[in-house]
């Protein structure tokens, strides 16, 4: 018989936070930012007053220990503003890049199997990627009456192609992989092929994409609603603040400054957490892509 | 301490260590050789045994982010390499000690034609114009026995083949007429026939210009064929030393003895009434390099192996004719 | 008994250029490639890079689809089968890939690795599966208690028994293994070397063993076959072959191999020259003409066929 051959070489290795942290420090950093900046979004509502509360006695009135963040030119609290339009922002962001994930991930898995679906499908994405996301959101919009809704699905499709693209490339690189050779070879059929050898290798790096798409979706939404195209002004978000503001900015820059702050903020959050898990999750993704 | 005066390079006690997430390894722990001028030391050993980082620091080309020579002297024509500086360093690389790789693709500039590239480092080290770097260049290229050398100079990496490129790394790291090769498997990626004709241009070389070559390799085969003296490694340590008919002769350590009883032979009918013969494993796997090895290193894996093995290192027993063994269990 | 035959096999893969993407040309991996294995045996397939001896092998296991030529796979032609039709066959056929690394899905533990062809099969489920896999485990080497872990937690010798044991689980007639041992270590390779042939002698395995390496050829073959450029240019018993090569490119490669012996590098050996042609213009008549140091006007115009020159020894030669 065989000599049973010796136990594994690696030792374990324990799990611990702070070497977890030190270890991966910007998707640290970014986590940690972004689930403050939901937290705020979340519970920040009900500790503020009301938004859309006109105090034209207050009105331009610089920050100060009234009002943490000043007001605009109707006297609305503009710290209060800004809370709900986080809400407004991230919420935007978030389904944009789970509506687009599930989408794009089943059509690219879609067009990495099949040749003449891949055909079409990618001239398709090939045409929508040609027209600037923000133009056609503006068009898709223009058809319809404003309302979040709307603009989730108007962001939706201009950045389903970035998914599909990316899912299509990896199903492509996962499928002249020796071990689904290996699993074909052994009997495994498309369906499980499919399921337990292709699409768990899609997910790192569709979560990967799936940030930048997120950070992508608030900065279109913010400039949808500077342009007047998107959420209803009555609806405070970044972008309707700063649309707002900016008639009034060399007198009261704050007004402009502060929401635009936080945009940048949250974007930076997502992003460094998207850098961070692309580094972690594939080293070698990183430098394909 | 450099008691050799035959020795153009020599490396006594070299440790070399990598910081990784799962501790310190030591790559290199401990090794000493000669390499004396115009011969062909083989070094060989198994994935891991520390052969291409003792290459590495020689050169100095040790990753300083992650490792470094932490002991031992590397004395080249006297002169002490681990304390020289970075640009002394750089002078001598390529110039009196060079070396070649396994892959050629990947240490020849794929957007520079094979002419620039050989004659940038002529123009580097030797301080010569242009004009006479290219003609030297095209001379290099005569010499590897590549045809039709003038047209060659001007194509591009990815317009040759393996063997061809393989030439023109050799070609290279000879064009400034070096006083050391080092080849760390230089015919490994190669097919058969290809390797023949490497070895054989290496070994003719050698002859012409008497460079002296440490050749790093994990096939007994190449060893056997092409060096004077070999040194055998495992996991960072050497094992055995010795000159080459007495290595494959007479091999001492049970290491080396293992390996030359695991490798199918070709030119051995080994059967028996139609039978295939099992060959000889080695149980077992290298010991992990993250943690310090007491005793000799081999000890887990070796037959003969008892207490006093796996707690004292072994002592070096010399078994006459520069054949030196490292082990407590060997007498000569 | 013959388990698997190869009659003319081909495969072409073309070579689109051009604005249009229209098919320019042809790497013509295979070329005509006849051989038939046996119930026990081990035929090897010897051959340097891009003579085509991989893509013989994925043909057969109808992971390419061949361009012409008939596989028969115990008594049945399987080459026109669709993968739906190809698929019961499978159980009768298995491989064994050179790299244990990227052979295996890097997300599944290795028992889920090894039983997947049982549940694929409908062979064994759940408990049962379990108790098989851990069987299998024990056969090739491997604790039955390291089925949870991962691949990557395996050496790459422990990883090669899992690719072996997967193959084994089905009970498949023929395996075809490409470059098994390529990727391991001497002490390693000796390892897998002894059990793939345990398992043979045990099982009656027949192999197709690929391999560019003459001396793990010698040791675990009982033919040979020796490819050039899409073609076989010998076939003979591994003792003929050894001692009496008749084609000009068998003598080249052995005698281009190096052996652990230092008195051989006193012998001057025959080196041949110059550079395997692409596969997409192989020179015309015999392949081997340009680098043949017999080659006659005729090499260069006449295709040699692959001809019986004494009982069971083939060679595609002009001069033999």
């Amino acid at each position: 018989m065989v000599a049973i051959a010796d136990d594994l070489p690696l030792p374990p290795r324990r799990f611990s936070l702070a070497s977890a942290i030190r270890r991966n420090p910007t998707i640290a950093f970014g986590g940690i930012l972004l689930f403050l900046l939901i937290a705020v979004a979340v519970i920040g509502p009900s500790f503020v007053g009301d938004p859309l509360k006109i105090a034209p006695v207050n009105r331009l009135r610089p920050p100060s220990e009234r009002w943490w963040f000043g007001t605009d030119q109707f006297g609305r609290d503009l710290f209060t503003r800004s809370i709900y339009g986080s809400r407004v922002s991230l919420i935007v962001g978030l389904s944009v890049a789970a509506f687009s994930s599930v989408l794009g991930l089943a059509l690219g898995l879609a067009c990495g199997y099949f040749r003449a679906f891949d055909a079409i499908v990618m001239r398709v994405m090939d045409g929508l990627m040609a027209i600037p996301s923000i133009l056609l959101a503006i068009a898709l919009i223009t058809l319809t009456r404003p309302g979040l809704g709307i603009v989730i699905v108007a962001i939706v499709i201009p950045e389903v192609p970035r998914i599909v693209r990316v899912v299509r490339a990896v199903v492509l690189s996962i499928r002249a992989q020796p071990y689904i050779e290996s699993a074909i070879a052994g009997g495994t059929r498309n369906a499980k092929l499919l399921w337990r050898h292709v699409l768990p290798n899609t997910l790192a790096p569709l979560i990967v994409q799936a940030t930048y798409v997120c950070a992508s979706a608030m900065l279109i939404e913010a400039g949808l609603s500077f342009l007047g195209a998107g959420v209803p002004p009555e609806v405070p978000s970044w972008g309707n603040i700063i649309a707002q503001g900016r008639t009034f900015f060399q007198i009261a820059p704050w007004s402009i400054l502060i929401p635009g702050g936080f945009l940048a903020l949250t974007v930076l959050a997502v992003n460094l957490l998207g850098d961070g898990l692309r580094d972690r999750l594939d080293p070698r993704l990183a430098r394909r892509l | 301490m450099s008691g050799n005066p035959g020795a153009i390079l020599e490396v006594r006690d070299l440790a070399t260590q990598f910081d990784t997430l799962d501790g310190v390894v030591r790559a290199v722990d401990g090794v000493s050789f000669d390499l004396e001028r115009g011969e062909t030391l083989g070094i060989v050993g198994e994935s891991g045994c520390g052969k291409s980082v003792t290459a590495l620091s020689i050169l100095r080309l040790i990753p300083p982010e992650t490792g470094r020579i932490a002991a031992g002297s590397i004395r080249f024509e006297g002169e002490e390499l681990t304390t020289l500086s970075e640009e002394a360093m750089k002078r001598l690389r390529g110039h009196r000690i060079s070396m070649i790789f396994q892959e050629p693709m990947t240490s020849l500039n794929p957007v520079l034609t094979v002419g620039t590239q050989i004659a940038e480092n002529v123009v580097r080290h030797m301080g010569v114009s242009k004009k006479a770097a290219r003609e030297r260049a095209r001379e290099m290229l005569d010499l590897v026995r590549i045809a039709d050398s003038k047209r060659r100079l001007d194509e591009y990496p990815h317009q040759l083949s393996g063997g061809m490129r393989q030439r023109v790394m050799i070609a290279m790291a000879l064009s400034c007429d070096p006083q050391v090769l080092i080849a760390d498997e230089p015919t490994t990626a190669l097919d058969v026939t290809i390797q023949a004709q490497i070895l054989d241009l290496m070994l003719d070389l050698k002859e012409k210009t008497g460079t002296a070559i440490v050749l790093i390799t994990h096939d007994l085969g190449v060893v056997a064929e092409t060096s004077r003296r070999v040194v055998v490694m495992y996991a960072g340590r050497k094992v055995e030393e010795a000159p080459v008919e007495a290595l494959f002769d007479n091999p001492l350590h049970p290491y080396t003895r293992g390996l030359m009883r695991a490798i199918p032979r070709l030119d051995v009918d080994a059967e028996e009434g139609g039978r295939r013969p099992r060959l000889q494993e080695i149980p077992g796997m290298v010991p992990l390099l993250t943690r310090p090895i007491v005793g000799c290193a081999f000890a887990a894996r070796c037959s003969l192996a008892t207490e006093r093995c796996r707690a004292e290192p072994p002592p070096v027993v010399d078994a006459g004719g520069g054949h030196t063994v490292a082990c407590w269990e060997v007498t000569p | 008994m013959t388990v698997l035959a190869v009659d003319r096999l081909v495969k072409h893969f073309p070579i689109h250029g051009g604005l249009l993407q229209r098919r320019v040309g042809a790497v013509k991996a295979v070329d005509g490639v006849n051989f038939a294995i046996a119930k026990g045996e081990t035929l090897g397939l010897v051959g340097e890079s891009g003579c085509g001896k991989s893509t013989v092998g994925k043909t057969i296991l109808k992971l390419i689809e061949p361009t012409s030529g008939r596989i028969v796979l115990g008594g049945e032609d399987i080459t026109a089968l669709k993968p739906g039709a190809m698929w019961p066959h499978r159980r009768r056929i298995q491989t064994i890939f050179q790299d244990p690394y990227s052979s295996m899905n890097p997300r599944l533990s290795a028992g889920t690795i090894v039983g997947e062809p049982l549940e694929n099969f409908d062979i064994a489920r759940g408990r049962e599966r379990d108790e098989r896999v851990a069987a299998l485990f024990e056969r090739v080497g491997l604790r039955p208690d390291s089925m949870r872990k991962y691949a990557h937690e395996f050496s790459g010798g422990q990883r090669q028994r899992l690719g072996i044991a997967k193959a084994l689980s089905v009970n498949p007639d023929v395996i075809v293994a490409d470059e098994p041992v390529s990727a391991l270590d001497v002490s390693v390779q000796a390892q897998v070397l002894n059990l793939l042939i345990d398992l043979q002698e045990e099982l009656g395995l027949a192999y197709l063993f690929i391999s560019h390496d003459l001396a793990v050829m010698r040791h675990i073959s009982h033919r040979i076959a020796v490819m050039y450029l899409g073609r076989i240019v010998e076939l003979t018993d591994k003792r003929t072959l050894f001692a009496r090569p008749l084609h000009p490119y068998t003598e080249a490669l052995l005698s281009a191999a190096t052996a652990p012996d230092p008195r051989r590098q006193r012998r001057k050996r025959a080196i041949v020259q110059g550079d395997v042609p692409s596969p997409a213009k192989p020179p015309p008549g015999c392949h081997f003409h340009t680098r043949c140091p017999y080659a006659v006007a005729d090499c260069k115009v006449k295709d040699p066929p692959l001809r019986e020159v004494a009982p069971g020894h083939h060679v595609a030669c002009h001069l033999r």
